[in-house]
């Protein structure tokens, strides 16, 4: 037993919970963040992919749906999703905002309202366009493709600082953590600013289950060495993401029948263009342009330039031997276009009696289509620009976890409040991507970041 | 090749596997060229337990395939799109589990172990790289780790007293039945969890597993259960009787909490040493602070089995931390100390308490003597003294440190005693199947070795265990013999393995070297003739005897346990252990009349005869004093209601 009782007690050191951390230690509550993750710095990154697959990722690298068609990445690190994102900052437009408030009956889901919270999140950190000196093989084919189809695209805006381009930097490299320091993941931001307020913090200390009495809320889990610890808090912000949200809520016997539902991944897919000359997707800024298309927004989805390392891609490609080998030596003249779903079809979180994750997510036919379309865009894109030959991944990828505490006015069919509390716990807090109502069809961290100040300010007010 | 979660088999299956994915052509190598399959813990440490088991499964059965057969497995994986989806999630698992761990190693860049990974890349062609930083721009600060394992600052201890003391108020309002409750669903929890437990004292101990088992989980669960059957009748007010003197009036005794207790155990017995005093602390109505020792501290474990039975927060609080933050509490001035250990750390604790008057009770060491009369079982006795200085490795308070036998006997008991030493087994066991686990801290190893050097330094015979190096903790039994007086082994406790042999003429040397000795904790009897050895138990000065047994007053959780001389102070376990965690509240009822006692004001001289005679009467004896002792009493009675209403006259 720790005989302190903290003011406040945060699950998971993402995104989330790191703003949050940060606003109530500086308002002088006593804070301890658990996160279940290891706590690196650029240091001590796991730069080999298979460390980094299994020591920044939950279940070694990969978790799948039942279905065991949509491969899995989940965060678990220190920083979260911050260290292994690439770092894209978008406010949510009307669209997502209106379909947010139609479906919570939550008013201040509008940009007017969550426009001051925007600008504070951006206050935290350094956003870049990426210059278009600096734009790789990868990013001209996407141009050129776009242009010749009459689709409309966009500079990225990426959370970075000094990435040294002209010096040689291949921010693919960052995908497991910065190791210059340039992409603006928590533990270079605003972790340090909770630190300095007095932010206690242990890592590789995994929560397993929580329990609320009167007026403290107790947090139960097994650390690094599978000792049992018991920590206490007034105040309990949820803050493991979608997954790791309904997990714990769930093993933790809470009753509310939405727990785990209405959860959403934004399904990517990447495919592949092969081409005769040289591309190096893997060179300088690997991502530096997105779809900016209304007929895409409208339709669903949109496109993005991404590439992946060589274990990454390598398990794109069909084939083993010979077949697979083959690409593997183009690998440097492939050309990385990916479609993410704007997914209307809610999955569920669920646990089984020994506790264990199940997760069940599957397209309709309406997300199908809209998957198709996508597709359909990014093969024009590569037959418009040359490609020899197109090569669709293997599987899909879910790294937008979305959902499973979904916010709402009605504790019938919502988990969290519009003041980011459990309906019917005085003392527990959601404000990461698990409160979610649905897919918004755009890049999540802005609104986690935006969600989180304000959720603070809440909390804060709730102690005082 | 090795590997935590592999055996040889499984990577064998991993190679042939990795050949059929990747099998080397043009001038890429092939998978088990590359040894990568050495690296494979890097995937497997992080992974779920059921994922791991699943794929080692697979390696197994792929040990056992043929190349072709695993080929053509991988490949049906790759068409998971053609089957429904009942077929295709499992295929598309295979397919992910499989091409997964190959590709992961052999697109890694593990060059640490060889040039193959450098060798990939640049067939590949691929080079990526970051600018290094300018500067020697420091590491933003990501390091304010808190642990709840250390000693806790001085405001935390602070804290601990504030939780304690609001938590006695609650635990004083329960009954004994309703705190029984709370003892019940812990011993279910513990018989539930016992291999769990005793998992977790193995790590912390490295004792063998029989001996946390028989010692610990038996101990504990014997002992939850005198509590469950003895408890409420022990701690319900006791009618005393009240004599004639102070005819019509009531007596009677409340046993009531202290208030807060302060225990304090050592590393040997760790989950017995907090259990059994923190749930007698318990039921007896105190909250309790409990501190284990820093070298067993089971972190995490007794709290959770606590919450787990349904104990509040602050009821019991663990406190981790050395013996600093063991003298930090003992400054917040707890109502009692019970404390298990070291004589040093004994007269430390006594000497900081008694500043504050706190009153301890010290369980401290012993050197046990172990007498074999010549009548005695001579197998069963051997028996006895090698489980007796043996079991936990020696470190028992009671472990068996003096073993007295008879000279006529003497050849013979220590040619048995041999014979059994060589059956002793001992590991660090995880099925039981052996006798003797090691010994739990480096500093009593060092102690050991002390006390062996210098008894062979002046003579003694070492008969056993020339073959350990004085380091090791897994120290094998010592059996010693021609040993004096000057030597540390005959008058420090060593808590380790030892067997010292010793002679005796007859009874009277036999108690005389018996009690020659600092400490007083318990003894153990051996002899046929019962008389003899109940005349010898009683002239030992000791807490504990056995007869024709060893170490087994602790067996009986009804009987008090504690020592004399140095070996320590005051009794616990048994009804008097309850008693000893209680303030014994004396109370006394009368009836709210308007009568005057005899001895309450004034005194005159009439009242003095009275009282006088009454006296005379009371404690002279016989039928005629009896009358004396009715009439003065009553004469004194009325004489002191009129004379204390009216005044002097």
């Amino acid at each position: 037993m720790h005989h302190r009782i903290y003011d406040v007690i945060i699950v998971g050191a993402g995104i989330s919970g790191s703003i949050i951390a940060k606003e109530l230690c500086e308002s002088g509550l006593s804070v301890l963040l658990v996160e279940a993750g290891k706590n690196f710095n650029r240091t001590n990154y796991p730069k080999k992919e298979i460390d980094a697959n299994s020591q920044l990722y939950w279940g070694g690298g990969i978790e799948l749906n039942t279905n065991a068609d949509i491969g899995i990445l989940r965060p678990k690190v220190v920083g979260g999703g911050s260290v292994v994102n690439q770092a894209l900052l978008d406010r949510f437009d009307d669209l997502a905002l209106d379909s947010w408030k139609d479906k919570t009956k939550i008013n201040w889901f509008s940009r007017k309202e969550l426009d001051p919270w925007y600008d504070k999140a951006l206050s935290e950190l350094n956003v870049e366009e990426i210059p278009k000196e600096h734009r790789n093989g990868n990013a001209s084919i996407f141009i050129k493709g776009f242009e010749a189809n009459g689709f409309k695209s966009a500079p990225l805006k990426r959370a970075q600082k000094d990435c040294a381009y002209d010096k040689g930097s291949d921010c693919i490299e960052c995908l497991s953590g910065c190791i210059r320091d340039s992409k603006q993941s928590m533990g270079i931001t605003v972790l340090p600013k909770a630190f300095a307020n007095g932010l206690e913090l242990i890592s590789e200390f995994e929560v397993t289950g929580i329990k609320e009495t009167s007026d403290l809320v107790r947090v139960f889990g097994k650390d690094k060495d599978e000792d049992n610890r018991i920590f206490r808090g007034k105040k309990l912000v949820l803050a493991a993401g979608a997954i790791g949200n309904s997990k714990l809520l769930l093993n933790s016997n809470f009753s509310n029948n939405s727990i785990g539902k209405n959860f959403f991944t934004h399904p990517q897919f990447m495919s592949l263009g092969i081409y005769d000359e040289e591309i190096h997707a893997e060179k300088g800024p690997f991502q530096s342009m997105k779809s900016d298309d209304p007929n895409f927004r409208i339709k669903s989805f949109k496109l993005e330039n991404v590439f992946g390392p060589p274990v990454a891609i390598s398990m794109l490609l069909p084939g083993i031997a010979s077949r697979h080998l083959n690409y593997m030596k183009q690998i440097t003249h492939m050309a990385c276009i990916e479609v993410a779903v704007r997914d209307q079809n809610p999955g569920q979180i669920s646990t089984d009696s020994k506790g264990r994750l199940k997760i069940e997510k599957t397209l309709d036919e309406r997300d199908q289509t809209t998957f198709d379309n996508g597709l359909s865009a990014i093969h024009d894109i590569f037959n418009s620009t040359g490609a020899k030959e197109i090569v669709d991944g293997n599987f899909k990828i879910g790294l937008h976890l979305m959902g499973g505490l979904s916010m709402g006015v009605n504790p019938a069919n919502s988990v969290v409040n519009e003041n980011f509390k459990l309906h019917g716990h005085k003392n527990i807090y959601a404000a990461d991507s698990s409160v979610f109502p649905n897919a918004p069809g755009i890049n999540p961290s802005l609104t986690i970041m935006a969600l989180s100040k304000k959720a603070a300010q809440e909390i804060k007010g709730d102690v005082q | 090749m090795t590997s935590k979660h592999f055996g040889n088999i499984q990577m064998r299956g991993l190679n042939k596997l990795g050949d059929v994915i990747v099998p080397g052509e043009g001038s890429f190598p092939r998978f088990g060229q590359t040894e990568f399959s050495s690296e494979i813990d890097r995937m497997l440490d992080y992974m779920y337990e059921d994922d791991r088991s699943g794929l080692s499964l697979l390696m197994t059965i792929f040990a056992f395939t043929p190349s072709f057969l695993i080929k053509w497995v991988v490949l049906l994986s790759e068409k998971n799109a053609q089957f429904p989806d009942f077929i295709g999630a499992p295929l598309r698992m295979i397919q992910l589990g499989l091409k997964g761990i190959i590709l992961t190693l052999y697109y890694s860049n593990l060059d640490d172990q060889n040039q193959y990974g450098e060798k990939i890349m640049k067939e590949i062609n691929w080079s990526t790289t970051v600018a290094k930083l300018d500067s020697d721009q420091e590491v933003p600060v990501m390091r304010k780790e808190t642990s709840s394992w250390t000693n806790p600052s001085s405001d935390a201890v602070t804290q601990i007293y504030d939780n304690a003391r609001s938590a006695e108020k609650e635990i004083y309002k329960m009954t004994v039945k309703q705190r029984r409750n709370f003892i019940t669903s812990l011993k279910k929890l513990i018989l539930d969890e016992k291999e769990k437990i005793v998992d977790i004292i193995q790590k912390d101990t490295g004792k063998g597993r029989s001996d946390a088992l028989f010692s610990e989980i038996f101990g504990v669960l014997d002992h939850l259960t005198f509590l469950e059957n003895e408890a409420v009748n022990s701690l319900k007010d006791a009618k005393i009787k009240t004599p004639i003197a102070l005819m019509g009036k009531k007596s009677k005794i409340f046993y009531e909490p202290l208030g807060t207790v302060l225990v304090v155990s050592p590393w040997n017995y760790p989950f017995y040493q907090a259990i059994v005093p923190i749930t007698i602390s318990f039921i007896t109505g105190n909250s309790t602070i409990y501190k284990p020792s820093e070298f067993t501290p089971l972190k995490g474990l007794v709290e959770d089995l606590l919450y787990r039975a349904g104990f509040q927060d602050d009821w019991v609080q663990i406190v981790y931390g050395d013996g600093k933050t063991g003298s930090q509490l003992i400054d917040k001035r707890p109502d009692k100390i019970f404390f298990t250990g070291s004589v040093a750390t004994g007269k430390k604790i006594m000497s900081q308490a008694s500043e504050m008057l706190i009153p301890v009770e010290l369980e401290l060491g012993g050197k046990d003597p172990f007498i074999v009369f010549d009548d005695a079982d001579i197998e069963r006795a051997a028996s006895g003294a090698l489980w007796g200085a043996l079991t936990n490795t020696g470190q028992s308070c009671t472990s068996v440190e003096r073993i007295y036998v008879q000279e006529n006997i003497y050849e013979k008991f220590k040619t048995k005693l041999l014979e059994k030493t060589k059956t002793i087994k001992q590991s660090v066991d995880k099925d039981g199947d052996s006798d003797m686990g090691g010994m739990t801290t480096d500093s009593q190893v060092g102690i050991v070795k002390l006390h062996i050097d210098d008894a062979k330094t002046k003579g003694a015979n070492l008969l056993t265990g020339e073959g350990w190096n004085g380091k090791d903790n897994l120290i094998p039994p010592l059996v010693l013999d021609n040993i004096s007086d000057d030597m540390k082994i005959c008058t420090e406790e060593t808590f380790g393995p030892i067997l010292p042999l010793y002679k005796f003429v007859d009874e009277e040397h036999a108690i005389n070297l018996a009690n020659d000795s600092d400490f007083g904790l318990s003894a153990s009897v051996w002899s046929a003739d019962n008389k003899r050895a109940l005349r010898v138990t009683r002239k030992l000065k000791t807490g504990n005897v056995s007869i024709n047994n060893v170490m087994l007053t602790e067996g009986n959780p009804y009987l008090p346990f504690g020592g004399t001389k140095y070996s320590g102070i005051g009794r616990y376990k048994g009804v008097h252990g309850l008693h000893s965690f209680s303030n014994m509240k004396s109370v006394l009822i009368d009836s709210n009349s308007n009568k005057i006692e005899a001895n309450w004001y004034p005194y005159t001289k009439r009242k003095y005869q009275l009282f006088s005679g009454m006296t005379e009467g009371l404690f002279g004896g016989g039928i005629k004093n009896f009358i004396k002792f009715l009439i003065y009493g009553l004469k004194l009675e009325s004489y002191s209601d009129k004379v204390g209403k009216k005044g002097r006259v």
